[in-house]
């Protein structure tokens, strides 16, 4: 059995189900991020795997101990966990003492405690903040004394339920490099939840999706991104192209497909006459001013219909029987003199093609 | 730390003072005295604003190794904490109460040991112009009237009871005299502040000598009526019966009434305010009940 | 205006030359409502948090009982601490009446609700994100009882300055079990009623003067617990 183990987890709020039929495993030692929108549940299920509530049905396994209701279990399972809150309070107290807390609870010894929260203090860098009131922090550095609170305690799983939500980007990034310390030195469990999907793929080493409080699909980071499984999830992770056909040749596993006339030639395993969703990611997309000789097998002609500014980068939009979204750097769009209503040919490999079964 | 550590010790501060405060009323050997050498006597008003009390007490607490606690009260009150047994001796003036506490077993004895009169007090102007008449006359012209206000006691003391004794003897029933007007004053209070309160309204009311000269330089009310066989004023102790109240002391209770009636002690209480006031405050009468 | 100058005169000639009937008397008023503050708070910080920490039926109803009990009249309590504790009462058999002993459990009596309720109210003001922290860290029910008070811990002081001070400036309750006996349960405030009704005004303005000033000090004592 896995470190985390739940079965058929479910969480209601006033005759509400939040989560419904909730089936997990989280192995000891890995990144877990549980990525979804806003109000998917993942907050909920964190706090019920974190042991703070009870759940309304379904089973929790800790360590294949089953810590579904035991007053008692939970009680000594939460003492092998920590959990760091998307908004932490901290205890009206001095950073240290906040540190310190959970060792102090925990009846440890006024040395060790000493040195273990200096030891995490200095991990997180807000050594130098030891005897300053924790009220007086800022966002960025409250983050931190929570997640070194957390830390403090050796725990044998670090939950964090949206890490660097409300925070600056520079902040973000300190904090991520703490995870990635952690991670990396002390194969700390970590299950987080973010809404960030790219933060999700920077650190985690397997994903699952959750969405109106059902999982969507679990999987590595890349399994996710590239290959979602529905168009729901497909549209979340960012796919912009899901284009709708019908295949209708076949050849050993390359398929070509019907999109309002235009024919798109895929690798899947799909038969004929299966209606399909084909998810081109935009950055697979190039374009060019000619035809131009390559491997790939998908070039169309079309004009280009909008041009978004998107920080370094452009969003070109081409009509070309069907719509298709690129995305260049904005140097490339310069070079190649892009602009709207340009003649383009829009190229993509039939490799770079997600083919899904159309349910609609 | 630092400042945790100032914490500690306001914090210890704090506990000790209280530890040492509640100590300290251990200590304080007199307050920790367990029930049975504490005398309890609830007294009348009257005995106790005339200063009388706070003179007895301290000479037998002395003779007698005891704790004396005096409870400030009125006739009324007092018996109800006699019934109860919550006092283990009373000192009164209202022999009919009195001798009915007696007969209903809450009481041993009645031992009468001093008195002196009643009067009616009043302003110097005498707006009612009852000055000089008979207690029974001057009242029936207060109610037929109206023109001067009366304060009562109002609170079943001895002085209220012979209050009520002179209304019955003018003929007047008490609870139309209550209902009487704006002229009839029911204060509830002990001697003392009842003659304040009818120096600050100008108005009369009933007293005992005894306090209204102790109480002399305090208001300005002069002597309206005192004259009268009903003016009487008889102060007695009466020991709690123990059969009725296991707990109380009766046995001190009995050294206090025959401290009391002692000749000597009589004769301190013959000799109480001569000095001050020019005559006496109350009249030893030993046991026996005076005839006017 | 020359009668509360007087009076103000007459405290500082009382307090400076220590006259002993006064200290006496302010020193039991001290020591009787510090006694009183101190079992009602170790009454009522526990049976606060375990309050504020449960849900039970009838959990609101209890609260509004106990804030009703607020501004009970001190006579009520007095009266019916009376009735129990009397000799002829169901308690008589302790043989408590009139004494400092009685008075204490009166008071107890009378300004538990008050420090009750103001604990409670204090405790619902601390963030829910602070005991949900303190349960991820591993806080035991207790640990976390603890810590909610000390996050609290602004409003619990001013819930027990607010028994004590009930507890020290009442009358009726004093007066009634108490018996205002002199030497042994006259305090500040029955000393101060039976001063007036005998119209010795100088000294009650004096002993009101005393009586606020100890207030006033405790006040600031535990101001500074508050700003910790």
């Amino acid at each position: 059995m896995a470190l985390i183990e739940t079965i058929d987890l479910q969480q209601k709020y006033d005759k509400q189900y939040i989560l419904k039929s909730i089936d997990l495993s989280i192995n000891r030692n890995e990144v877990f991020a549980l990525i979804g929108p806003t109000g998917a549940g993942k907050t909920t299920l964190i706090r019920l795997l974190a042991l703070l509530e009870l759940p309304a049905s379904g089973k929790i396994y800790f360590d294949r101990i089953d810590v579904t209701h035991s007053k008692r279990l939970r009680l000594e399972a939460r003492r092998r966990m920590s959990l760091v809150l998307q908004k932490p309070v901290v205890f009206n107290m001095s950073v240290f003492d906040n540190a310190a807390c959970g060792l102090r609870w925990r009846h440890e010894n006024r040395e060790a405690i000493r040195q273990q929260v200096n030891s995490v203090l200095e991990l997180v860098g807000m050594a130098d903040y030891k005897n300053r009131n924790a009220r007086t922090l800022s966002g960025g550095e409250t983050q931190r004394l929570a997640i070194a609170r957390a830390l403090a305690v050796k725990p044998e799983v670090l939950f964090l339920d949206e890490p660097t939500a409300n925070l600056d980007p520079v902040s973000i990034s300190k904090i991520e490099e703490i995870l990635a310390h952690i991670i990396r030195e002390q194969k700390t469990t970590v299950v987080m939840a973010t809404h960030d999907m790219a933060q999700g793929q920077r650190l985690a080493g397997r994903i699952a999706v959750l969405m109106h409080g059902e999982i969507l699909q679990i999987g590595s980071p890349g399994d996710i991104f590239s290959l979602p499984e529905s168009r729901e999830l497909a549209e979340f992770v960012g796919v912009d192209n899901i284009l709708s056909g019908v295949i209708v040749a076949r050849d050993d596993n390359l398929v070509t497909i019907d999109v309002n006339g235009s024919l798109i030639q895929a690798i899947s395993n799909y038969g004929l006459g299966e209606e399909v969703h084909a998810l081109i990611r935009p950055e697979d997309v190039t374009l060019a001013p000619h035809k131009e000789a390559s491997s790939a097998r998908n070039t169309f002609e079309g004009r280009i219909a909008r041009i978004f500014s998107l920080g370094p980068l452009s969003r070109v939009e081409v009509a070309c029987g069907f719509p298709l979204l690129s995305v260049v750097t904005k140097k490339s769009a310069e070079d190649l003199s892009l602009t709207v209503g340009k003649k383009v040919y829009a190229t993509f490999k039939a490799t770079a093609i997600h083919i899904i079964k159309r349910w609609n | 730390m630092k400042g945790k550590t100032r914490f500690l010790i306001l914090v210890s501060l704090v506990l000790l003072s209280l530890i040492a405060s509640i100590t300290g009323c251990a200590a304080q050997g007199a307050e920790a005295l367990p029930p049975q050498e504490r005398l309890r006597v609830a007294t009348t008003t009257s005995l106790y604003d005339t200063g009388l009390w706070g003179y007895l007490e301290p000479i037998f607490e002395k003779e007698y190794g005891v704790e004396v606690d005096i409870l400030y009260a009125g006739t009324g009150i007092a018996l109800e904490y006699g019934r109860r047994g919550d006092v283990d001796v009373i000192t009164v003036h209202s022999k009919t109460s009195e001798e009915q506490f007696v007969a209903e077993g809450y009481g041993l004895e009645r031992v009468p040991f001093a008195y002196n009169y009643f009067l009616i007090v009043g302003p110097e102007a005498d707006p009612a112009g009852i000055k000089g008449w008979s207690p029974e006359d001057a009242f029936k012209k207060l109610f037929d009237t109206g023109s001067g206000s009366f304060i009562s006691r109002g609170d079943d003391s001895g002085t209220h009871s012979k209050e009520k004794a002179i209304w019955k003897q003018a003929g007047l029933d008490y609870e139309v005299i209550r209902e009487a007007g704006q002229w009839y004053i029911e204060a509830g209070r002990g001697m003392g502040p009842t003659l304040l309160m009818a120096s600050e309204k100008q108005a009369y009311t009933l007293t005992d000598m005894g306090t209204f000269l102790s109480y002399k330089g305090k208001t300005e009310l002069v002597p309206i009526v005192d004259q009268g066989s009903i003016l009487l004023n008889v102060y007695s102790a009466i020991v709690i019966n123990p059969e009725k109240n296991p707990k109380t002391n009766a046995e001190m209770a009995e050294n206090l009434i025959y401290f009391l009636t002692s000749p000597e002690i009589q004769e301190l209480i013959g000799n109480y305010g001569v000095k001050e006031y020019g005559m006496q405050l109350f009249i030893p009468c030993a046991g026996a009940e005076p005839t006017s | 205006m020359t009668e509360l100058w007087q009076g103000l005169v007459k405290a500082v000639e009382l307090i400076i030359s220590l006259d002993p009937e006064v200290m006496v008397v302010a020193g039991r008023s001290l020591r009787i409502s510090a006694t009183s503050a101190t079992i009602a708070a170790l009454i009522c910080l526990p049976l606060g948090s375990f309050i504020h920490c449960h849900r039970f039926p009838g959990k609101r109803l209890l609260i509004n009982i106990v804030q009703t009990l607020f501004s009970i009249p001190t006579v009520a309590v007095g009266l019916f601490v009376f009735v129990l504790f009397s000799r002829a009462g169901p308690l008589g058999g302790l043989n408590l009446m009139f004494t400092p002993t009685v008075m204490i459990l009166g008071q107890v009596i009378l300004i538990t609700p008050v420090m009750l309720g103001l604990t409670i109210s204090a405790l619902s003001g601390v963030d829910k994100a602070i005991t949900d922290t303190a349960i991820a860290l591993g806080a035991s029910g207790f640990q976390m009882a603890v810590i909610t008070l000390k996050e609290a811990r602004y409003a619990v002081v001013a819930a027990l300055i607010m028994g004590f001070g009930r507890a020290v400036s009442e009358v009726g309750l004093a007066l009634m079990v108490g018996g205002n006996i002199k030497g042994f349960t006259r305090t500040l405030t029955t000393a101060i009623s039976l001063e007036t009704s005998k119209g010795d005004l100088e000294l009650s303005i004096a002993l009101g003067i005393i009586l606020i000033s100890i207030a006033l000090i405790i006040n600031i004592a535990l101001n500074r617990i508050q700003q910790r």
